[in-house]
């Protein structure tokens, strides 16, 4: 797939990047792009335009028509049989087409030997092919949908442009833009096309969603820089315009657009496997292996008692066959998909399955600041007047403690906010929240004074504004002269806010309780600190001022000039500070709590400043209370930063710049030794970087993002969760999972489900894998004991697909702990682990096939067949001509009648599996509490429900000839009843061994933290280590087990 | 046009620079929110797509993990075989042989309380082996008869077969060991001390007449008009036909009802009741079962006919869909001049 998006791009990516800019001659790269440097005129020639006229209409359908719409493209669609195919060929489902394929021939070889006993092998294998099938409808399903689910973001209104074609201005679709047309784009448009500006006024554009710099860019008709990334007279396509107006000509469109490339190529980050489809495959590994050993040695066995070659093969297949946990996979993808559904509620959309798990295996969370951590939008968050500092409420809904307004002095500084601020509410908008357009902060401003002293419109156009200074770079200041509400008052009102110490050195008095003040050294500090204590909360800082202007100096008619600014602007009253962040969304500091608890480190990548972004993380957890930065401690003890231990420090805060001058290895070492770590100013690539170091330091890295500059960093991480409400379409695309209400904590609830999953899962195979043992011994028993076959494989069937599955749904809730673990290390807590495989295989699985037994030689023998009488039998058993068969009494049975036996003799072995595995169920719930200790209704009703399903099997008529199920006598179910519980009480002395050793780990076998050394409850004692412990352990197990036992009779 | 890019403070601010004078200060600080809030350049790496495609993981070559298999099973520094030393493999050696003898100790136990708890006279159960089913001789590989009665090679194979199975029907062996029973009811022994063994009724080779094979030793099958013997299948403890006995009834299963021609029954087309109940094979070890032997007088030849003969009588099935054999018993006539 990787290849396939490659060839999208016929040459290399970078060579073409400056030469391949404008790229309308299809695949053919052009010398250097210079359409920002050439002259208007040659920039006409190029694309047969006019700057005052635009293209002409015909012209312009003739290009559309060569370049293809100015859209997009969505990444290469893989066709739907080829995602279908995708999920048919898994590890596991591999492991059981394989599978398949040996059934059918060994069901040939039957047919071709004439001697065909029976359909079984072909009704295998139709099996196993139709799970292979339905549980990947089910798979491809749940992809389907989720693909529904993010289709149904794109924008349905289609995006409008206005275009000058023929000399007139038309609103058209922006999809139908080519390369050369006039644009004219203001404040509030999206950037339709790449535009080489030609006409700006005020215009500033956002360019986070390229470069996640939240910074906006001024742009100009200038060509300040010969690169055509940093020159001011190209906007982006994409970027938002926030205000004022430019005319452009169109240079890029669509996927030819810098946009539509970083677009196109993220798609082309290969995807790494998920966690789980590595463990699926670890396991099938195992199986396989242990499989192919099994049916190598069996076949051996059997070519030296002297079954014939054919016949050795056959039973070689059907010993690999029956190694193949069939259950399994439609267990694993029921869970999944419950946990998807379940995860969908919450308002998580998994995109593939898969990923369900990959979140709970998640050790590093990269987190984008804007938008995941933060509400994205600015908002007042602290006001310094009368000598105090206010705290506004800033959370998402208004619920917070608002500040006393009660002050004469705030009503000022409220009305300079609200008169001094030219940002609007669009008009026409029903319901919340209102749009703006406006700067942020502006934004911030009016949506704060709407909500204190209400319709801020309404009181705007009582003070009617009679000139106004916008903001600009020298001055740092914005101010606006207004007629007083009052008829009778003729004074004009002059309003200022600006950066404060710039506001500062323009007054001369300071308002105090309504009280004008001389503004003395004392205030002057006081105001300092104010600033420096807000500005060092990562806050944007503003200072208000006002004048009332002299009457007689400036009376009505007054010819204001705002460019001589022939009126006072100094020795200006000092109304108050204002401060705005964008405020961490109210469920964000848990959530990063329950990460770090639950051993995940929360790490910030923002294209925001290093302060706010230190200030937000410091808000939200991400640094911890009391945590310094090398830099920190190099002020705290007054000595250089390059004196100070590293590896005191635990929080980091790096930006961009420092980042490019460090090598991997730098980073890697900055990761390792700071677990607070912030990293600001980042581009994408450094994102991208970012990534990359924390995966080869081991960990499973989930990355959050929403623009279009985040998608490669999606795409490269194990699990890319995009932003649903704010993420860029190309984000959505890179990503595993989206986020429908763009809420940072619906992560937290994503890894418990995950680590769920995983508890369950293996929980799961611990209980399906025990029974493959139990499935398996009948047949090796039957080769070289040649007893009359015990099991047959429609009874595995029903044992694997119809008991098991159930029982595996019921799974269970989260153990209490599971948010207080670290996160599984992928190199070491496998899904399957030998420690795992051997308990599950060679203890409980033994005892399971005893039972078995035990129940198989009962049935035998009390319907006439001595169990040594069994040895050897089944020669003459399996003949079909022999109709007077004598048992042990002499008694004569025909073909038939001993086929009806031998199916009684299936059933009592599925029946004994079945009570064994509810004891094994039972163990399995818990990975280290006692059973006692944790109750499950949904458990207890998968058990009687299993129990039903048994019986309806046994006793339903016409169960003998369609399913090979006998009714049986009632005491055989009470035959493995022993072996149930000696496997109660066998796991409950190696539960209770797990809690008198929390350290030891000698009896852990199911647990997300298996010790490094597995594979020893089988080896209790080896760990030398532990012996006195050990030997304290079996003094105490001894002791239980005479008490079960002496309890319990047997 | 109102934007303000700036107004940062800044968080590195140390005492020492405090202490300046506010202007100074004010200034030092906008010059350094200046520098934040500096526009930040994109880099041509960031747009180097080459970076964001996957590196391949490096190949381990085929010598190393040949290297790495032969390590694991064998490391010569630690001394592990399969990543284990011999110290640790020999634990688990001996804790699975403990279990595993645990397990057959208890599987051992559960086998003597099973043989001890079922009887050896009589089965627990035998529902399994109810009602009885049919068999019959000759019974070659199947149960087709086809020869030609003047090639005497065609049938000799058959008149062995039955010379087997009457053997043991000999009268000079039945008059040996078998008392001699007149009556028409069962023969009932349960009075007897359980570990006695049981009497058997005799049932003599020479009743079979014609097809007892003294008179004819081909059976008939010399002169086309071939025998065959049934039996029904022993059961222990059984009592066929509740009181009436069992009869035994030939026909043809499909095509003409007339080819068969005549069918003749010997010594009588019944099971007699004092042949039953069977003790098993412990207490009535000279258990003779009764034959019906059926003589086919008057088949026609060079015909492939069907033939079925059933047990009829109370309790008996002879027309179970999926056993064949049970109280009935299906062949095939071909003969040939």
């Amino acid at each position: 797939m990787v290849e396939g998006e490659e060839t999208n791009f016929p040459l290399n990516a970078r060579d073409c990047l400056y030469l391949d800019w404008s790229h309308n001659n299809g695949h053919l790269c052009r010398p250097l792009q210079d359409d920002h440097e050439i002259t208007i005129e040659e920039l006409e020639m190029r694309y047969d335009t006019s700057i005052k006229k635009g293209l002409t209409s015909s012209f312009a359908s003739q290009v559309l028509e060569r370049d293809g719409p100015n859209a997009l493209r969505p990444p290469k669609g893989t066709p739907e049989y080829v995602k279908f195919a995708r999920q048919l060929a898994g590890g596991l489902q591999c492991l059981m087409w394989v599978a398949a394929s040996i059934c059918f021939i060994a069901f040939g070889i039957e047919l071709a030997r004439g001697n065909l006993a029976s359909f079984d092998n072909l009704y295998l294998a139709i099996t196993l092919i139709s799970v292979v099938v339905v549980t990947g409808c089910f798979g491809y399903y749940q992809e389907f949908k989720s693909t529904n689910i993010i289709a149904s973001f794109k924008n349905l209104v289609p995006q409008q442009a206005l275009v000058i074609r023929d000399g007139q201005k038309n609103q058209i679709n922006a999809i139908d833009l080519v390369v050369g047309d006039l644009v004219e784009i203001k404040g509030g448009d999206r950037v339709p096309a790449d535009i080489r500006v030609i006409f700006a006024q005020g215009c500033k554009v956002d360019n986070s969603s390229l470069t996640g710099e939240s910074e906006p860019q001024s742009k100009t008709p200038e060509c300040t820089h010969e690169n055509p990334l940093e020159t001011r007279n190209i906007a982006f396509f994409s970027t938002t315009c926030l205000e004022g107006v430019a005319n452009g000509i169109v240079i890029n469109t669509g996927d030819r657009t810098i946009i539509g490339r970083i677009a196109s190529l993220a798609s082309g980050v290969g995807n790494e496997k998920t966690p789980i489809a590595i463990e699926i495959e670890h396991f099938v590994d195992i199986i396989a292996s242990l499989a192919i050993a099994f049916g190598f040695t069996f076949f051996v066995v059997a070519m030296f008692i002297g079954y014939e070659f054919l016949e050795a093969m056959i039973f070689f297949m059907a010993i690999v066959v029956a190694y193949v946990p069939e259950g399994l996979l439609a267990t694993v993808t029921v869970c999944l998909s419950l946990t998807a559904k379940r995860l969908a509620r919450k308002n998580c959309v998994v995109k593939n399955l898969e990923a369900v798990e990959t979140l709970g295996s998640t050790s590093v969370i990269c987190s984008d600041k804007t938008g995941t951590l933060t509400q994205n939008r600015m908002t007042v968050a602290h006001l310094w007047f009368d000598n105090h500092v206010h705290a506004a409420d800033t959370t998402e809904d208004q619920s917070g403690q608002s500040f006393d307004q009660s002050s004469e002095t705030w009503r000022a500084l409220a009305r300079i906010a609200g008169l001094c601020n030219r940002a609007v509410f669009r008009p026409d908008q029903e319901g919340l929240p209102r749009l703006v357009v406006g700067d942020a902060s502006e934004t911030a401003l009016l949506k704060f004074t709407e909500l204190t002293i209400g319709n801020i419109m309404v009181y705007r156009d009582r003070f009617n504004k009679v000139v106004e200074v916008p903001f600009n770079s020298t001055n740092k200041f914005q101010l606006s002269v207004h007629e007083l509400e009052d008829p009778m008052d003729l004074r004009y009102l002059l309003v200022m806010k600006g950066a404060p110490e710039r506001i500062l050195e323009r007054c001369s008095t300071i308002l105090i309780k309504g009280q004008e003040l001389p503004l003395d050294e004392h205030l002057k500090e006081s105001f300092l600190t104010a600033q420096m204590d807000l500005g060092g909360l990562g806050e944007r800082v503003l200072g208000f001022c006002y004048v009332y202007l002299n009457e007689k100096e400036f009376p009505r008619g007054y010819k204001f000039d705002s460019d001589e600014m022939n009126f006072t602007t100094s020795d200006l009253c000092f109304a108050g500070l204002i401060s705005m962040i964008d405020p961490p969304r109210a469920t964000v500091p848990d959530a990063v709590m329950k990460c770090r608890t639950a051993g995940i480190r929360v790490v910030m990548v923002t294209g925001d400043h290093p302060i706010t972004a230190r200030a937000i993380a410091a808000n939200v957890g991400i640094i911890s209370e009391g945590s310094e930065t090398v830099e920190d401690i190099a002020i705290r003890k007054r000595i250089p930063v390059e004196q100070v231990n590293k590896s005191d420090a635990r929080a980091c805060v790096i930006n961009g710049g420092q980042l490019k001058d460090m090598s991997s290895e730098d980073l890697d070492e900055a990761l390792r030794s700071h677990p607070e770590m912030v990293f600001a100013r980042t581009s994408p690539q450094q994102k991208l970087i970012i990534v990359e170091s924390c995966q080869r330091l081991g960990s499973i890295v989930a990355v959050t993002g929403d623009g279009v500059n985040d998608s490669p960093a999606l795409k490269k991480a194990d699990i890319g969760i995009a932003m649903g409400i704010a993420g860029s379409d190309a984000a959505k695309n890179a990503a595993d999972m989206i986020l429908l209400d763009d809420n940072f904590a619906s992560i937290v609830t994503g890894v418990e489900q995950g680590r769920l999953i995983f508890d369950n899962l293996k929980k799961s195979i611990a209980y399906t894998l025990t029974k493959n043992i139990p499935e398996l011994t009948p047949y090796l028993i039957y080769i070289t004991v040649s007893v009359p076959l015990p099991l047959g494989c429609i009874t595995i069937l029903f044992i694997e697909l119809a008991t098991d599955i159930v029982i595996s749904l019921a799974y269970e809730k989260a153990e209490s702990d599971i948010m207080n673990l670290k996160p599984r290390n992928p190199r070491r807590d496998r899904l399957v682990n030998e420690a795992l495989a051997a308990y599950s295989y060679f203890q409980i699985g033994a005892i399971q096939s005893f039972a078995g037994f035990t129940d198989y030689f009962t049935a035998m023998a009390q319907e006439g067949w001595y169990p040594l009488m069994c040895v050897g039998l089944r020669a003459h058993w399996e003949n079909v001509h022999l109709q007077d068969m004598q048992d042990s009494y002499g008694q004569e049975w025909t073909f038939g009648q001993r086929l009806y036996q031998q199916y009684t003799c299936y059933t009592v072995f599925f029946v004994s599996i079945e009570i064994c595995q509810i004891s094994d169920v039972l163990i399995r719930k818990t990975r280290r509490l006692s059973v006692f200790q944790q109750g499950n209704k949904v458990l207890v009703s998968a058990i009687v429900f299993q129990l039903l399903l048994g019986n309806l099997l046994c006793y339903c008529p016409g169960m003998p000839n369609i399913f090979n199920f006998m009714p049986i006598r009632v005491q055989w179910w009470f035959v493995p009843v022993p072996y149930g519980i000696l496997i109660f009480v066998y796991d409950e002395i190696r539960k209770l061994g797990v809690r008198r050793n929390p350290g030891s780990n000698t009896f852990v076998i199911v647990d997300n933290h298996p010790p490094p050394l597995p594979l020893v409850f089988l080896v209790a004692g080896c760990d030398l280590k532990h012996k006195e412990k050990v030997s304290a352990f079996f003094h105490e197990s001894l002791f239980c087990f005479s008490r079960y036992f002496t309890s319990t009779p047997h | 046009m109102g934007t303000f890019s700036f107004s940062f403070s800044t968080l590195v601010c140390s005492s020492h620079q405090s202490q300046k004078g506010t202007h100074k200060h004010g200034h030092e600080l906008e010059e350094e929110q200046e520098e934040l809030a500096e526009h930040q350049p994109l880099e041509q790496e960031d747009l180097n797509f080459e970076k964001w495609k996957r590196k391949p993981l490096p190949k381990r070559t085929l010598y190393q993990t040949i290297d790495s298999v032969k390590t694991y099973l064998w490391n010569a520094e630690t001394k592990e075989f399969m990543g284990r030393t011999g110290k640790s493999w020999s634990l688990i050696l001996l804790f699975y042989s403990a279990l595993y003898l645990f397990l057959a100790a208890m599987f051992g136990g559960c086998m003597c309380c099973l043989m001890w708890s079922i009887s050896p006279y009589h089965p627990t159960f035998n529902d399994r082996v109810m009602p009885p089913g049919m068999t019959m001789a000759p019974h070659l590989d199947g149960h087709d008869i086809a020869f030609n009665a003047s090639d005497r090679k065609s049938w000799k194979k058959y008149a062995r077969s039955m010379d087997e199975y009457l053997k043991p029907y000999n009268d000079g062996v039945q008059e040996r060991k078998n008392i001699h029973c007149s009556q028409e009811k069962y023969f009932m022994q349960d009075h007897l001390e359980e570990t006695l063994e049981r009497k058997a009724c005799q049932f003599k080779r020479s009743w079979l007449g014609e097809c007892s094979g003294l008179q004819d030793p081909h059976y008939g099958y010399s002169l086309g008009k071939p025998c065959v013997f049934l039996r029904m299948n022993r059961i222990l403890g059984y009592l066929p036909g509740q009181g009436k006995a069992i009869n035994v009834t030939c026909g043809v299963k499909k095509g003409n009802p007339e080819a068969l021609g005549e069918v003749e029954f010997f010594p009588k087309s019944l099971f007699d009741l004092k042949y039953y109940p069977y003790y098993g094979k412990l207490r009535h070890v000279n258990y003779s079962a009764p034959v019906v032997a059926v003589r086919f007088a008057g088949v026609q030849y060079d015909a492939h006919i069907y033939v079925q003969c059933k047990l009829n009588g109370k309790g008996i099935i002879n027309d179970s869909p999926t056993d064949r054999y049970l109280g009935a018993i299906s062949f095939t006539l071909d003969i040939g001049a």
